[in-house]
């Protein structure tokens, strides 16, 4: 696994095996630098012209909208954009959703692969692929039903602990409950996990259970440790998704105080009544985008790496 | 000395019980969720489906696989149902090629060994990958303007003044979605297919190039027969990607102009949650949709990819 990433990460290893006549010019590497280079700005412009757009005043934008550069910086439309919506609120809103489903996903995908690759019990390859099998599940086969259960468990609960009980408030549309239960088991970081359990040595384990260690001190104290780099990468992995997710959060709010951010940005942009104001908007959605990108700048590595091995079975 | 006896007679039994028990305690947590929120779903989609909301109330009543029926009877007559299943194949057939072929294409130039700046070209050309689709509906939605958008005031520089109307056009609302998805999925396809380039050995290339084949047929011959596990994975994931578009459609165009980029997935949506509620007609097509998926799912599971070579 970690292999096919190394090679992503690096053409060192290529470099180094290949000899190299020193101080040449080379005609094909230059055209590919050119080529490379070119093609990239054009697939990274749609995030550098939002980032020029917000930083432009408004009345530059309407003078000259399609002049790349703002000639004068100015943070005047993220202010905007912050005081027009509440997308401080849509962060922390993001922030806990986003939370509550990684924390989950990794946490229970850690155990659920453990009990995989270490114990044996009745069942237990079963039911490895009964959770394998909601992999094949479409998320539109089961939205409509999820959004039923999660919209009437409060009157559910209320049936159950009586009309008084107010937690029962806290499980239903607009809460940070229903905005994540659906999410907080991944059978994709369970397989993934597994495979990484699977493939360290079986006498870690015997050799804990003659220390007396139980089988819950062995998974924290020796198994996630040596597994890190897979760990972090599920961790990564489900962040993005998590943070980027719009067709749940669209349906399971409708309160402005428990929108997402990215559903703030949608709303930002449609209850725009007189005409679209572009440079709040490209500001709004570079505060949109800012903890991912900068998620992609620290950790590309494990970002490409917790991708490039969905490719991989 | 019975006692010891019973005692030692027992204990496997005890500890198997318990070994099955603490198993199932730690799969307890992905179990539940999963039951209640897929496995349950299923059933419960399926029995909606053959319900609908009666008139003048909000009591659901049971009409046998009446929806089916009204979703087969569009389908055949033209209605409907068979512009938003066209609209999706068009969607696929716009999305899915163009993507791979750009993505491999990106590959193949990456895996060439720079001494300089390749860290630079993979950060811009992964760089899609963390855009959400809320956020690529958004930053398209400005550069689609038509009178501060960028691509028709580019599309002028190469002599076409009257760029299309792009999200209002119904010829081109549907190009200017794919173009985005396309554009947002980039970054996956190219990590997913470089992968798979740098996994070739690179003897084949360079007995090739002592035999003197060029450039175009190292790829043809080498790059693309070794790289069809991965072009076959990309082509399943990239086709219950496009089925299940959502977020692009619903910030560009929401569906319109009329119709025209309304797919099967959006019209689920709109059925199940915008106006009054049908949804016992939008699981009915959710199990049509599901049931695609699920066959693509299946091909890729049962591991024909693994298979294909040497095309």
């Amino acid at each position: 696994m970690s292999s096919i990433s190394d090679q992503i990460n690096s053409s060192d290893a290529k470099e180094s095996a290949k000899i190299v006549t020193p101080r040449s010019f080379n005609w094909n590497d230059f055209g590919l630098q050119v080529f490379l280079i070119v093609v990239g700005l054009i697939i990274a412009l749609p995030i550098i012209i939002a980032i020029f757009t917000s930083f432009k005043s408004i009345p530059e934008f309407n003078a000259n909208p399609n002049a790349l550069l703002p000639r004068d910086w100015t943070f005047e439309n993220y202010r905007r954009a912050w005081n027009s919506t509440p997308f401080g609120r849509y962060l922390i809103n993001s922030v806990i959703q986003s939370g509550i489903i990684v924390a989950c996903q990794v946490l229970f995908s850690i155990l659920a692969a453990f009990a995989f690759s270490f114990l044996t019990f009745r069942g237990r390859d079963a039911m490895f692929y009964l959770i394998l099998g909601s992999l094949m599940v479409p998320f539109q086969l089961t939205f409509i039903p999820s959004f039923l259960i999660i919209s009437n468990l409060p009157a559910n609960c209320m049936e159950v602990f009586g009309e008084t009980a107010a937690f029962c408030d806290q499980l239903g549309a607009n809460s940070y409950f229903g905005l994540t239960v659906p999410f907080l088991a991944s059978a994709f970081g369970v397989f993934l996990l597994r495979q990484f359990f699977l493939s360290l040595p079986k006498d870690l384990h015997d050799s804990a259970k003659i220390d007396g260690a139980s089988n819950f001190r062995f998974l924290w104290q020796i198994v996630v440790p040596l597994s890190r780099g897979a760990v972090s990468a599920l961790t990564i992995f489900s962040f993005l998704n998590a943070w980027s997710q719009y067709l749940w959060p669209l349906i399971i709010t409708n309160e402005q105080s428990m929108r997402t951010i990215q559903i703030g940005i949608r709303f930002f942009l449609f209850d725009q009544e007189r005409g679209v104001e572009w440079g709040p908007l490209m500001a709004g959605a570079v505060i949109v985008m800012l903890p991912t990108l900068v998620l992609f700048l620290v950790a590309q590595r494990q970002l490409v790496q917790g991708i490039a091995m969905t490719g991989i079975k | 000395m019975t006692t010891t006896g019973q005692v030692t007679n027992r204990k496997p039994i005890l500890q198997s019980v318990w070994e099955t028990v603490e198993g199932y305690l730690y799969l307890a947590p992905s179990l539940i969720i999963l039951g209640v929120f897929v496995y349950y779903p299923i059933v419960r989609s399926f029995n909606l489906s053959l319900t609908r909301v009666a008139p003048f109330g909000n009591a659901t009543r049971y009409v046998g696989f009446e929806n089916y029926q009204r979703l087969l009877t569009e389908l055949v007559e033209g209605g409907d149902y068979a512009i938003y299943l066209k609209n999706s194949l068009l969607f696929m057939l716009g999305t899915v090629p163009t993507g791979i072929i750009i993505a491999v294409g990106l590959a193949v130039a990456l895996s060439y060994p720079l001494k300089r700046l390749s860290w630079f070209h993979r950060l811009l050309i992964f760089l899609p990958i963390v855009i959400s689709s809320a956020v690529t509906g958004v930053l398209f939605r400005l550069l689609y303007n038509p009178a501060v958008g960028y691509i028709n005031h580019w599309l002028s520089f190469i002599g076409i003044q009257e760029g299309p109307n792009w999200l209002s056009s119904k010829d081109w609302a549907l190009i200017a979605v794919i173009i985005a998805v396309v554009w947002r999925q980039l970054g996956f396809n190219v990590i997913i297919a470089l992968a798979g380039v740098q996994n070739i050995d690179t003897t084949y290339y360079e007995a090739a190039k002592v035999d003197g084949a060029n450039l175009w047929s190292r790829i043809r011959h080498i790059t693309i027969p070794l790289l069809s596990p991965t072009l076959f994975f990309l082509a399943i994931i990239n086709v219950i990607n496009s089925l299940t578009t959502f977020g692009e459609i619903n910030i560009l165009t929401d569906g319109g102009p009329g119709q025209a980029t309304t797919t099967m997935v959006y019209a689920i949506f709109v059925d199940a949650f915008i106006g009054t509620p049908l949804r016992g007609f939008a699981s009915a097509q959710a199990y049509l949709l599901a049931l695609l998926i699920v066959i693509m799912s299946v091909i890729q599971f049962s591991g024909i990819g693994r298979r294909v070579h040497y095309t």
